[in-house]
């Protein structure tokens, strides 16, 4: 492993950390590589010696927890029951903009899914009525008409793959955020 | 603990800590950083950065007087409490023969 890719993998496994602390800790990881580069080590070597990144950033994970339970157990020193504001702002934002939002995405990704369908529905007539030799002059454009459906269809597919995935990721962080306004108030004070 | 003791006797960099550190206990390099990110956070180190004759800058560490207070708390605790594992260990394998 070289240099730029222990610093990716790095930046990766740091994954939701403040962007302040992610770049002060590869600013000092980056100058360990060059420190080490000085005294003529390679890069694959001062990368063996530092290593697992994984590891190294469950580490630095370890001190961002550390200081997130301090930030909590203040905030629940302060904490004098439920935040009557916070819940309110839940419920009401939920019902109005919230689910809806939610819903619409779904219906969306439904959607797709039903395109997806119709279109293979249409593919497999065509297909049937080739098989059957049932080649006529009427059905030349619906060909041309069923490979763009197929492209379309391709891109579709690569789109619903990412969208579930960002889907489930979006869904499950407005749930966290709903259980910390929900629990802790909005934090304005 | 021991990155505290190693900045008792002069301020150092992170390259120089972790050098040191992994020559004596079996650790990975990279293995320091974290520890004085968590010591910067705690206020017992502090940090500035200063020239060096050939490449970047580097970032220096300097035991603050709470690390040093928190040194010679945590290093008396440990004296103390490997005295207690010694007498321990003398008194088995100098006492009774039974096992």
């Amino acid at each position: 492993m070289n240099k730029t890719e222990y610093l990716t993998k790095l930046t990766n496994e740091l994954g939701h950390m403040p962007y302040g602390d992610v770049k002060d800790i590869i600013g000092s990881i980056e100058e360990h590589f060059e420190e080490g580069m000085n005294e003529g080590r390679s890069e694959e070597e001062i990368a063996e010696s530092l290593g697992d990144p994984k590891e190294l950033a469950a580490e630095f994970k370890d001190g961002v927890k550390f200081k997130q339970i301090m930030k909590k157990r203040k905030m629940s020193d302060n904490f004098k029951g439920p935040d009557g504001r916070g819940r309110i702002f839940v419920v009401v934002f939920n019902a109005f903009v919230g689910i809806e939002m939610w819903l619409i995405l779904l219906a969306a990704i439904v959607a797709a899914f039903m395109f997806l369908a119709g279109d293979a529905g249409i593919a497999g007539v065509i297909v049937a009525a080739i098989v059957m030799g049932k080649i006529t002059e009427f059905l030349v454009p619906f060909i041309f008409l069923v490979l763009t459906l197929v492209c379309i269809a391709v891109f579709l597919v690569v789109l619903l793959i990412l969208g579930i995935k960002y889907y489930i990721k979006g869904l499950k962080a407005y749930i966290r955020w709903n259980k910390n306004v929900w629990n802790y108030g909005l934090g304005e004070d | 603990m021991c990155v505290l003791a190693l900045l008792e006797k002069s301020d150092s960099y992170g390259y120089d800590l972790a050098g040191s550190l992994a020559r004596k206990v079996e650790v990975a390099d990279g293995t320091v950083y974290p520890i004085l990110r968590k010591l910067a956070s705690e206020g017992v180190v502090s940090t500035y950065l200063q020239e060096s004759q050939n490449g970047p800058p580097r970032k220096y560490y300097h035991l603050t007087d709470a690390g040093r207070n928190k040194l010679n708390a945590e290093r008396e605790e440990w004296i103390k409490f490997c005295g207690e594992v010694n007498e321990i260990l003398e008194g088995e394998t100098g006492g009774k023969a039974d096992e």
